[in-house]
């Protein structure tokens, strides 16, 4: 009877811990960030130094609006193909560092080579799904180097 | 103008890739006459550019064993070529449109042959914005270069 009892107790104790698997997220680990995940924070930051060079130079808006709205866009759209919210924390696209007021472009070059080269190398090894789009978003960022020449 | 059925498989890819190449190949000894000086250059090195990849390709894919599509005599221009206005606009539709190609061969390749792809992607994505340049249209660029629309 006691070992019976025993049982009882023992079996009791681990319907609740079933429960707290089944149905207490809180308690897993984060799942791995997404391999996109920096690409997906450098277009938004790229739009946030073109928009910030825009804002410093109104005379720059022509050529570097539709630049900024592209990065926008590829932000949304890896954000999109990443599948989860903005990681708790994140930069939501606040430039860094300083950029020269005076002439905001040799910055603005280099970030854009810096970010194709990031997108590019994100394609050569991109599952099948995601290699046209991180194609795409290399091409576009060797545009807007060759616009900011 | 740009692919709207995703090709099956990598041979399939390249040899679309193939005729978008021919066909660019073609569309440049319409749009050189009637171009002059930088621009005409200009339309004589984008061809060159389109036949080594042409060249690149016919090798990769008859190496391979695969089928090699042939070129044809002709082709249907969307528009009559008549002016340096008509001839810079077709150069842009058909930088675009073989960009359209190469990044659909992006999902279908690995490791050397999809940056051979991004790269050629690129390549006709730098085209088209140094022909609108050229052009005088704005904006230069596209967001996603050779994304269907």
């Amino acid at each position: 009877m006691l070992r019976a009892g025993a049982l009882v107790v023992v079996g009791g104790a681990a319907v609740p811990l079933t429960g707290c698997d089944l149905f207490d997220r809180g308690d897993d680990k984060p799942p791995p960030p997404d391999p996109l995940e920096p690409l997906a924070a450098e277009a938004a930051e790229l739009a946030a130094r073109h928009r910030a060079a825009i804002a410093a130079d109104p005379a720059l808006a022509d050529p570097l609006t539709p630049i900024a709205d592209a990065h926008q866009a590829h932000a949304d759209e890896l954000r999109r193909v990443i599948g989860r919210p903005l990681p708790s924390g994140a930069s939501s696209g606040t430039p860094s560092g300083d950029a020269d007021p005076a002439d905001p472009l040799p910055g603005l070059r280099e970030a854009e080579r810096a970010g194709r080269d990031n997108a590019a190398k994100a394609c050569a090894t991109a599952p099948a799904e995601r290699a046209a789009l991180l194609g795409s978003i290399a091409a576009a960022r060797a545009t807007h180097l060759e616009v900011l020449k | 103008m740009i692919p709207r059925t995703a090709p099956a498989g990598p041979a399939e890819a390249l040899a679309a890739a193939l005729t978008a190449e021919y066909a660019a190949i073609w569309a440049y000894g319409v749009i050189g006459v009637r171009l002059a000086e930088a621009a005409r250059t200009a339309a004589r090195a984008a061809e060159a550019a389109h036949r080594s990849r042409r060249d690149a390709l016919i090798l990769q894919l008859s190496s391979g064993g695969g089928q090699v599509p042939a070129d044809r005599a002709g082709y249907a221009l969307p528009y009559p070529v008549t002016d340096r206005a008509s001839a810079l606009k077709l150069a842009v539709e058909v930088e675009e449109r073989t960009a359209g190609f190469w990044r659909a061969a992006l999902p279908h390749t690995t490791g050397t042959d999809r940056n051979r792809a991004l790269a050629a992607l690129t390549d006709c994505a730098l085209r088209a914005t140094r022909w609108r340049r050229t052009a005088g249209v704005t904006p230069l660029t596209v967001p996603f270069p050779g994304r269907p629309v």
